[in-house]
């Protein structure tokens, strides 16, 4: 790959990954707001997201933390919660175009549940490692710049605006899926069993299971029922 | 908490978030997939997607599921009519702000 084909690739993930600012920005404010008043430093806030770089569990670090929870429950939960990243690092590999070692060791740090999303739905012949690099500078900017404003000025947001950000990552997930299901009927149909059984799931089992679960089974059913290569593309693009 | 408990912490942390981040990467090319397992990996991005929206969704506001539902009603009609994924995430947050500010 030639540097100026990197830099166009790093570029063009770069603006691929721009929507996810306004998730993570103000989940970063969140999470330090959150840790700050469980009694963590300035400097201990930001080196949550700086070193461990993954918002659910860094919420529920502190909270658990705060009710007085030992080290060892800490990670051990996290290790449960962070779990999935095993299967969609595998599905953001498989994808991936080959690339070296030591660029991998450093994108695999920036597998979460948005870079997956991203990556995995976007066309193939766009998945280097170039474009998930440049997808990544930018959602962990935002992530630990979110955390940084939040641990310096814990309460300079209206609440009202910071809720109404809450949204921004479930939309996205919409935006990503709904052109597919658009396109592809049988597909749209295991969608929402997938959310029918992930609904049903999380009333029994704790909610990381619950995903895992009826992410693999649902995959699974798809494998004879959905046909990936039918795909009707709409005349107008 | 002290210096030394954290530091414990962080590193546990970290290490039991990278690790399962990072062993794909490299088990990857060692493991040839028939066309069964590729179409397997290949259909996992939509139902995961599909779980981390439902039903968490419904619970982006702990008292009212409409805030939810609306936003990503916002976000799906958009999507549906082609609009880039920047403009439905800025919609619905524009929506529930109006949601807030209104209700």
């Amino acid at each position: 790959m030639s540097n100026s084909n990197f830099k166009t690739e790093f570029i063009n993930g770069m603006r691929a990954g721009s929507p996810i600012i306004f998730g993570f920005i103000p989940v970063g404010i969140a999470f330090a707001i959150m840790a700050r008043q469980a009694g963590f430093s300035i400097l201990q806030t930001c080196g949550f997201s700086i070193n461990v770089y993954a918002g659910a569990s860094q919420m529920m670090a502190v909270g658990m933390h705060n009710q007085g929870a030992s080290i060892f429950a800490i990670i051990l939960a996290t290790f449960f919660l962070n779990f999935r990243h095993l299967i969609m690092s595998t599905c953001v590999f498989e994808r991936m175009q080959p690339a070296s070692s030591k660029l991998k060791l450093l994108a695999s740090f920036g597998v979460t549940d948005e870079s997956f999303a991203l990556f995995t739905t976007e066309k193939e012949e766009r998945c280097t490692i170039a474009y998930f690099l440049g997808m990544n500078c930018v959602m962990y900017t935002s992530w630990n710049l979110g955390t940084c404003i939040g641990a310096i000025a814990s309460d300079f947001l209206p609440v009202i605006i910071t809720a109404s950000f809450g949204i921004a990552f479930y939309a996205m997930f919409i935006a990503l899926l709904t052109p597919n299901i658009k396109t592809n009927f049988r597909l749209g149909i295991l969608v929402v069993l997938t959310a029918i059984c992930n609904t049903a799931l999380v009333q029994i089992i704790p909610p990381s299971w619950a995903m895992i679960i009826s992410t693999l089974v649902c995959a699974f059913i798809g494998i004879f029922t959905v046909d990936l290569d039918s795909k009707e593309e709409p005349a107008n693009e | 908490m002290n210096s030394t408990e954290y530091i414990l912490l962080i590193l546990g942390m970290t290490l039991v978030t990278y690790i399962p981040r990072m062993l794909p990467a490299f088990l990857i090319d060692k493991m040839r997939f028939g066309a069964k397992s590729e179409k397997f990996l290949r259909l996992i991005p939509y139902t995961a997607i599909s779980a981390l929206v439902f039903p968490g969704v419904f619970f982006v506001d702990g008292a009212n599921p409409l805030i939810g539902i609306i936003g990503a009603l916002t976000a799906g009609i958009l999507a549906w009519r082609r609009f880039p994924v920047i403009a439905c995430v800025l919609a619905s947050i524009a929506v529930n702000f109006l949601q807030y500010s209104f209700l």
